[in-house]
């Protein structure tokens, strides 16, 4: 089986199925289940390899952990290789792209009804480029899908969203091009000091990774990757574009954007970052960690405040990631287990949540708090899932997000305990914001006629799915923190 | 004249002889064959000069020679040439333009810049710089039924003749301090030239700094255009950028560490990426917000040629790649528009859907000059940055690519007003003609293809500087 590209056709398959959308361009009958059954192929194929993989033995020619691997020559001039390979947190990450994709084109199902075939060329578009963001080892390459996956999101927000549509998506676009821009001044120059120190020029993580760079420029190095993966993240104090991308964007574009752009800063960091850097990584530790402490306490304080469900769920979101975040800079099996399951399960929440607001939102054309109230009565089968996952986001025992947070914390406490003492009130506060959006939501006696069908059949099975999801991560983890298991330690150096 | 001086010559013949030929058939039969013949004149140049057998090196006396170096370049601007006749032609018919000197002119300006690709010494090459910047004062002006366009040729004509005393006194500087106008031997040489050889090279770089519109020799380069006409600026930005390019890179590398140029050549890069960066920003003028872009992407090609070594090979790569992204920007803009000329940014609004094909071309050209991959924008941009922290110039690398986040911004402007507003009076916007569909097409490919798949462009422009 590892005869066949596997990992190419992963990445390629959505451009494949943007390809296949153009013969039917006009024709939204047809766009529609093309690109949904391109995106379920996927899927398919991520579900297999998530079932089939752990068990598999390291590719031939690759370093430990990766199972799948692919190295061809791309451009020799500069040393530049196209290779890909697949490790535990790929295989995830990967997993989580295809099947967030599939819930992004089912809730905008019915929403999107201009501009069909570009909206799903688009998120198909997305899908490769996000998808190569997680398999890419080399770092060109690697720039190369994260600068590409940009472009759809800005046109999602730009075209399908509401509101400052065009201010958010610009902003978005520029925020992040700006940090990644000194990124890719950054990888040129872990080249030229890798290269000038060892004699092999590479951009191959892999032969990177082995000599880390103990250059006076490492740490500045370092602070260009860090920004461009903390800007991503969003950490504070760079992640004022994500409420407004979040709050403008349309309900694919606001799924998408948390489950997975926030993800590919904090994978960043694991797979680059502290790799190349172990050294440099270590001296930015603790402003890593108050800037994630700093953030968690700050973005639960704002999003209390708010009184649009989308910009509360997305303060809810930097307060989140802040969790991974400070998981990563203890940089200890644990707590990085924890931050990257707690990416695949912010992935899973929150874009159910965003999912919910978003046919809240279809429903009554508000997302206002005081407009809303007695959703309980109106729509009970909607209203279940919305505490579900409201009570997931909040951290409860038993569902997703608690299982990431417990772990995280554990880590941390090890390491940095005061980090962690203060962390501890972040999962606290979350249920502050959180009870007063359940309360005013769906509880509060209605304050407005709105009209309030309950779920549909499509929308209710894509809720069940993401609901089973959130449960099962949230009572029986190992599966997912198995796989996790090698890369982890290899990471982090504890490998037996 | 020996053969081999005629096969050395023939590349450049058949330009010159398709210009005269283009010129005399128009005053017999005055019809539309001009811009067929140029195109043929064009494509058997690009043929011949990548395709001819090696040959033997022509005698110095000749003036021009044959190296890869020449190939590379003569190609190049045949290519560009072409390409700006497939879109003078149904243009200028819109416009009412009439005559067969238009695309005559195109064909005597690629012929220019042919000589100064394969020049051998200082005299040929003043000679092919004068004949590229004669035809554009012609072209730059062609447009009758617009002053600007008139206004635009006199600016033009009277900064170029500026700049070509500057370069004239600055080879004749050359010549007294070394006693050669061959030019790898007067470079060679002009390193022992003291003061005057410096004084000389200063002389030169001000010339050329004119000609490529580095900051703060670049005020010309909005006026002319904006005030030109719209294919003829896609010729200007492709072709004569590239044939000022070609022209840096004939001197610059044998003159080995360009020493007590640097400080100059700094400060044009480090003034020519911010100032034209900036100045494009708030821009509402396309064509003058494009001609802003053109200073600061020249500013880019100022770092490679400073940063010397592999900036060599980024800074002929770029050129390649300014060419197809400035003919598929400005060539988008000649083909949308009609009798009256498209003037704002704003005037794109929804264009995007209702002209789908030019919103295309013209978003991935948008991209391509902000360099976002894969498109050969961002390989030339990773190129030149390479090369500049590989030659030691980390801190003028940062500041560029700053200037390139912030220029984002103004290329993003352009892609909003596209797919992102709402369309008023779209149904006066023209649908591309077969041939603008085909220039167009050529163009837009060639970024997207040379983004993904640089290798061996990059090779091969390694390879012609050796």
């Amino acid at each position: 089986m590892t005869s066949y590209p596997i990992l190419t056709i992963l990445i390629f398959l959505p451009l494949a199925g943007c390809l296949c959308l153009a013969p039917v361009w006009s024709r939204r009958a047809a766009v529609r289940p093309i690109a949904l059954g391109f995106a379920v192929a996927e899927l398919a194929l991520a579900g297999w390899l998530l079932v089939t993989a752990p068990g598999m033995p390291t590719a031939p020619g690759a370093p430990a952990g990766y199972f799948l691997w692919e190295d061809a020559a791309w451009i020799e001039r500069f040393g530049i290789r196209y290779l890909l390979g697949m490790d535990g947190i790929s295989l995830l990450m990967g997993a989580l792209t295809a099947f967030i994709t599939v819930v992004a084109m089912a809730v905008s199902w019915r929403a999107v009804t201009e501009r069909t075939a570009l909206h799903y060329f688009l998120i198909l578009l997305m899908e490769s480029g996000i998808m190569g963001v997680f398999l890419a080892l080399d770092l060109v390459l690697f720039y190369l899908f994260w600068e590409v996956m940009l472009i759809p999101m800005f046109f999602l927000i730009g075209i399908w969203g509401h509101g400052r549509r065009i201010y958010s998506a610009v902003k978005f676009f520029l925020y992040t091009l700006a940090g990644s821009l000194l990124m890719l001044l950054a990888i040129i120059g872990v080249y030229l000091i890798h290269g000038d120190a060892t004699g092999t020029y590479t951009f191959a993580l892999p032969l990177l990774a082995k000599a880390p760079i103990a250059h006076a420029a490492a740490p500045w190095l370092f602070g260009a990757f860090l920004l461009a993966f903390a800007i991503k993240f969003p950490l504070f104090p760079v992640h004022t574009w994500l409420p407004d991308a979040h709050t403008d964007a349309p309900t694919a574009g606001s799924v998408i954007l948390a489950a997975l752009l926030l993800k590919t800063g904090a994978y960043g960091l694991v797979r680059f970052g502290y790799p190349l850097f172990p050294e440099a990584a270590r001296g930015f530790t603790p402003l890593l960690s108050v800037l994630a402490v700093v953030g968690i306490l700050y973005a639960s304080w704002i999003a209390y405040a708010q009184e649009d469900m989308k910009r509360m769920v997305a303060y809810s979101s930097v307060g989140h990631m802040g969790f991974v975040a400070l998981g990563i800079a203890s940089w200890s099996p644990v707590a990085l287990s924890g931050s990257i399951l707690q990416m695949v399960n912010h992935g899973v929440t929150t874009g159910a949540l965003f999912a919910l607001v978003g046919m809240l939102d279809e429903r009554t054309d508000t997302r206002e708090l005081a407009a809303y109230g007695g959703v309980w009565g109106k729509a009970p089968k909607l209203a279940f899932f919305f505490l579900l996952f409201a009570m997931a986001s909040a951290g409860l025992p038993g569902l997703n997000n608690f299982t990431g947070e417990f772990l995280i914390l554990a880590g941390v406490f090890r390491t940095t305990p005061a980090a962690a003492a203060i962390a501890f009130i972040g999962i606290v506060l979350p249920l502050i914001y959180t009870v007063r959006l359940v309360q005013e939501v769906l509880f509060q006696t209605e304050r407005q006629p709105l009209q309030l069908p309950d779920v549909t059949l499509r929308e209710g099975a894509l809720l069940a799915v993401l609901a089973l999801i959130g449960v099962s991560i949230g009572v029986h983890p190992k599966p997912l923190l198995d796989i996790l298991k090698v890369p982890v330690a290899l990471l982090t150096g504890t490998a037996p | 004249m020996t053969t081999t001086e005629l096969w050395t010559l023939i590349p450049l013949l058949i330009l010159a002889c398709g210009s005269v030929l283009v010129l005399m058939l128009g005053a017999i039969v005055p019809g539309r064959c001009g811009t067929a013949i140029g195109v043929a004149a064009c494509a058997g140049t690009a043929l011949w000069a990548l395709l001819a057998p090696p040959q033997p090196m022509a005698p110095p006396t000749l003036g021009v020679t044959f190296t890869p170096f020449a190939r590379f370049f003569l190609a190049f601007f045949a290519v560009t040439a072409g390409l700006s006749l497939l879109l003078a032609h149904d243009h200028a018919a819109r416009q009412g333009l009439k005559g067969e000197e238009y695309p005559a002119t195109v064909l005597f300006g690629a012929f220019g810049m042919g000589v100064v690709a394969s020049a051998a010494n200082f005299l040929t090459l003043f000679l092919g710089l004068e004949a590229l910047t004669f035809a554009f004062y012609i072209l730059v002006a062609y447009d009758h039924n617009r002053p600007a366009s008139g206004e635009a040729g006199l600016k033009y004509l009277l900064m170029g003749a500026v700049s070509a005393a500057f370069v004239a006194f600055g080879i004749a500087l050359l010549y007294g301090a070394t006693g050669t106008l061959e030019i790898g031997r007067a470079v060679a040489a002009s390193a022992a030239g003291g003061g005057i050889a410096l004084a000389g090279w200063g002389l030169l770089l001000a010339g050329l700094a004119f000609k490529i519109s580095l900051a703060p020799a670049h005020l010309w380069t909005p006026d002319i255009y904006q005030g030109g006409p719209t294919p003829v600026v896609a010729f200007l930005a492709s072709g004569s950028k590239g044939a000022a390019i070609a022209l840096f890179l004939l001197i610059l590398p044998p003159l080995g560490g360009i020493g007590p140029l640097r400080a100059p050549l700094w400060g044009l890069a480090f003034l020519s990426m911010t100032v034209g960066n900036l100045a494009a920003l708030l821009q509402p003028n396309v064509k003058r917000m494009l001609a802003y872009s053109s200073v600061a992407q020249m500013g880019y090609v100022a770092l490679a040629l400073l940063s010397g070594g592999r900036g060599y090979e980024a800074a002929a790569f770029y050129a390649v790649a300014y060419g197809a992204m400035g003919l598929a920007a400005f060539g988008a803009l000649a083909s949308l528009e009609g009798e009256t000329p498209l003037e704002q940014v704003d005037d794109l609004r929804g264009l995007g859907y209702h002209r789908p094909f030019q919103g295309v071309v013209l978003a991935v050209a948008m991209l391509a000059l902000a360099g976002i991959p894969p498109t050969v924008g961002f390989a030339g941009k990773f190129a030149i940055f390479f090369a500049a922290l590989k030659g030691g110039e980390a801190p003028l690398a940062i500041i560029g690519i700053l200037t390139a986040a912030a220029s984002a911004y103004y290329y993003l402007r352009v892609v909003v007003n596209l797919y992102m507003k709402q369309a008023d009076e779209a149904g006066s916007r023209q649908r591309p003609t077969v041939a603008e569909a085909l220039s167009l097409g050529i163009a837009a490919l060639a970024i997207i293809i040379l983004g993904i798949w640089p290798g061996p462009l990059f090779d091969l422009a390694a390879a012609i500087l050796l």
